[in-house]
């Protein structure tokens, strides 16, 4: 009797399981940014998931919030082990990793099935920068940013500066880091400990479209005598400076507290100034950096992008990257965060092109240099990056002078690349 | 002899021989192979000899992660062991409640993750409003940046992997020291020896096997230092090592050049140099040993 019982219960519930089975959903793995995953980021995203889910029943999108490291090398382990996540976030700059490892499917013919009226809602240069050769594409471009530079008003006041006049140049704005510091405060933050804010001084004094990389040859593009502009302007900017990176909370506690008068760095500190502002009072606002020229600015942009795995979930996988990267999504995206995205028709929907920090941020993107271009044709080596960075910081400790340095700087890059 | 008599023996250790096989054995035999190999994890590897040891060992960063490795082990090592036999003495000399309050203090920041002890640290140590800025500047002494200045970045270092580690060293050397036989410092202290001297004379022999491991120990941590550097100075993969690499080590290297640079050949090339290295030492540690025992 009980044995009779017992093998009906297991087949009842080897049953159940295959009745389970037929109908269960077709699940994708979705990783996103760790701050994409948190609170109304969040709420929004798991939004546009109900949205799809209800449009295509059957389908389960799973989201995880990753930090970028993590996001980075689970999708070259995933890679490497065929678990790589079927729709995921990361940088543009590691894309050629991923296009290496396998891990980023070439979506050129499921982009070019869509309709024009969808491909025409992107900003062309942000598509350019996923389409690294004909009949090619690695990604669509999502949210991204525009350097702009923060500056805190009652620093500038203290030091006698009119703020009403942004620096235009990059003398205007040398001259008023030299009155902030003889107000015994700090101008800005060390320029030379991140490549991207070394990056960002060069758009001001050097040669934009010679910001990059010939992978073909294995040489920089960048050239002596901008370089060596660019590090005088560290030079310069040495006894100016707080000595903290612009990504350092340090930094950020510098300038709430009213010892920090610049801070050049993406939309994403806006948030903590904004609630500073609230809080303590801090009196701040954001303007473009300043260029080499009257009329130009120095900065840089990028976007993060969305990225769709090979393998058999690619078709869902591409029609759920594009519903969340359509007009609709990425305009309730960028007012609920107020933060730029490469959806260009987003971008111009009234609400959005209202919000002060979407404004500035489109109008930065014109002007600044793409962080480490061209994107997808080749992997950067580690030792490119710091080359640049320890020659910026050696040229700021004053060992190097700035034709030297530049002259050995180049130098340092191209062997690195040679390797 | 009986081969089945030992069957239940071998079914025993079983389970553990094949989770060694699964988790060291095999990723150590596979990683010795791709060490010889370009491989990025997705397509086939391909041989390319000792090119990926050669790579490494010409490298500027290598010799710069070695460079500060040495730096940072011919201090850490001496300092966080004389700290941590002097709390051991320190913490012995109590009884009671005070002995477990103060073993339990100063164990705490081992139990402690890696990651909130540097977030700790690097708030402790921001310029200006850090507490040890905020101390400093009592004393009128100027703002002084640690995570940045490169003549301060290894000290600073330093200081944290002692806070960390002397309470670990330290539960060992007071194990030791509760094995020593009190009559011994009777006797010494009966023919008139200092505290000093009973330290120099009879503790430190008689803890000699104890150091030897927390030294031994010591080394062998000290070499594969990595996550306190890579968390004090924000390092992802594509950026590590701090201002001018000046908390560049060995291990931080390596997992750049796997995950930053996506070269797992080299990078498996590198940790098989630095397992020699580690190898070397602590055959040399042991022979030292050996040579200083007498017989």
């Amino acid at each position: 009797m009980i044995a009779s019982t017992c093998r009906a219960a297991i087949l009842a519930a080897s049953v159940s399981l295959l009745g389970a089975g037929a109908v269960s959903a077709q699940e994708l793995q979705y990783w996103v940014y760790s701050d994409f995953a948190q609170g109304d980021a969040l709420k929004l995203q798991e939004q546009f998931i109900s949205e799809f889910e209800t449009a295509n029943p059957g389908v389960k999108i799973v989201i995880s919030g990753r930090g970028d490291d993590d996001l980075t090398s689970g999708q070259v382990a995933g890679a490497a082990s065929g678990t790589v996540p079927d729709v995921f976030m990361n940088g543009l700059a590691v894309g050629a990793q991923l296009v290496d490892v396998g891990a980023l499917a070439n979506i050129y013919p499921e982009w070019m099935a869509m309709p024009q009226e969808f491909r025409d809602q992107f900003d062309a240069d942000a598509i350019k920068s996923c389409s690294p050769k004909p009949e090619t594409m690695y990604c669509i471009p999502y949210t991204g940013f525009g350097e702009i530079m923060y500056r805190n008003l009652t620093v500038l006041e203290a030091a006698g500066i009119d703020t009403k006049t942004p620096p235009a140049t990059w003398k205007e704005w040398y001259d008023q880091m030299v009155k902030v510091k003889a107000s015994g405060k700090f101008a800005v933050p060390d320029q030379t400990q991140v490549f991207n804010s070394v990056a960002s001084m060069y758009a001001i004094q050097g040669d934009k479209a010679k910001w990059g990389i010939d992978f073909a040859s294995k040489k920089t593009l960048i050239e002596q005598e901008p370089m060596a502009r660019t590090l005088q302007m560290f030079i310069d900017m040495a006894p100016l400076q707080s000595g903290t990176s612009r990504n350092d909370q340090a930094t950020k506690d510098l300038f709430i507290t009213n010892q920090l008068a610049f801070h050049v760095v993406g939309p994403w500190v806006n948030p903590s100034y904004e609630q500073a502002a609230k809080e303590s009072g801090l009196k701040y606002d954001y303007v473009l950096v300043p260029g080499g020229t009257a009329g130009d600015h120095g900065g840089i942009k990028s976007y993060e992008i969305v990225g769709v795995a090979p393998g058999p979930n690619k078709a869902i996988a591409w029609k759920f990257a594009a519903y969340i990267t359509e007009k609709k999504q990425m305009a309730r995206w960028a007012k609920l965060l107020s933060r730029y995205n490469a959806n260009a028709a987003a971008m111009k929907d009234p609400d959005v092109a209202a919000l002060p920090l979407i404004e500035k941020s489109v109008e930065a993107v014109k002007y600044a240099v793409d962080v480490m271009p061209p994107y997808f044709a080749g992997t950067v080596p580690n030792c490119y990056r710091t080359a640049m960075t320890d020659m910026a910081s050696a040229a700021a400790d004053g060992q190097y002078k700035a034709e030297d340095g530049a002259k050995e700087l180049i130098a340092n890059l191209n062997e690195c690349l040679q390797k | 002899m009986n081969p089945t008599r030992h069957l239940p023996h071998y079914a025993m250790i079983l389970p553990f021989a094949v989770l060694f096989a699964a988790f060291f054995l095999y990723p150590i035999v596979s990683g010795f192979y791709y060490s010889f190999h370009d491989w990025n994890a997705a397509t086939a590897p391909r041989f390319v000899g000792l090119a990926n040891y050669q790579s490494v060992l010409s490298s500027r960063d290598f010799a710069r992660a070695m460079t500060n490795l040495f730096n940072y082990i011919v201090i850490t090592v001496p300092l966080g062991i004389a700290v941590a036999f002097g709390l051991a003495l320190l913490v012995d000399s109590f009884t009671g409640a005070w002995a477990n309050f103060f073993r339990s203090v100063f164990f705490l920041p081992v139990v402690l993750p890696a990651f909130l002890a540097a977030t700790i640290w690097r708030w402790m140590y921001a310029p200006n409003f850090g507490l040890v800025n905020m101390v400093l500047g009592w004393f009128g002494v100027a703002s002084v940046n640690f995570l940045n200045d490169t003549g301060k970045m290894l000290y600073a270092l330093i200081a944290v992997d002692i806070w960390v580690s002397a309470g670990f060293n330290m539960v060992i050397l007071l194990a030791g020291l509760k094995n020593i036989p009190q009559d011994l410092y009777e006797a010494a202290r009966l023919d008139g020896a200092s505290r000093i001297n009973q330290v120099r004379y009879i503790t430190i022999p008689m803890l000699s096997p104890v150091l030897f491991f927390v030294i031994t120990y010591g080394f062998i941590s000290a070499l594969q230092v990595f996550d306190v550097p890579w968390l004090l100075t924000g390092s992802s993969f594509t950026a590590y090592g701090g201002r001018r690499s000046a908390l560049l080590f060995p291990v931080m290297d390596m997992m750049g050049r796997a995950f930053g640079s996506v070269h797992f050949g080299e990078a498996t090339a590198y940790g098989f140099i630095l397992t020699a290295i580690i190898i070397l030492v602590t055959a040399a540690m042991f022979a030292l040993r050996r040579w200083r025992t007498p017989k």
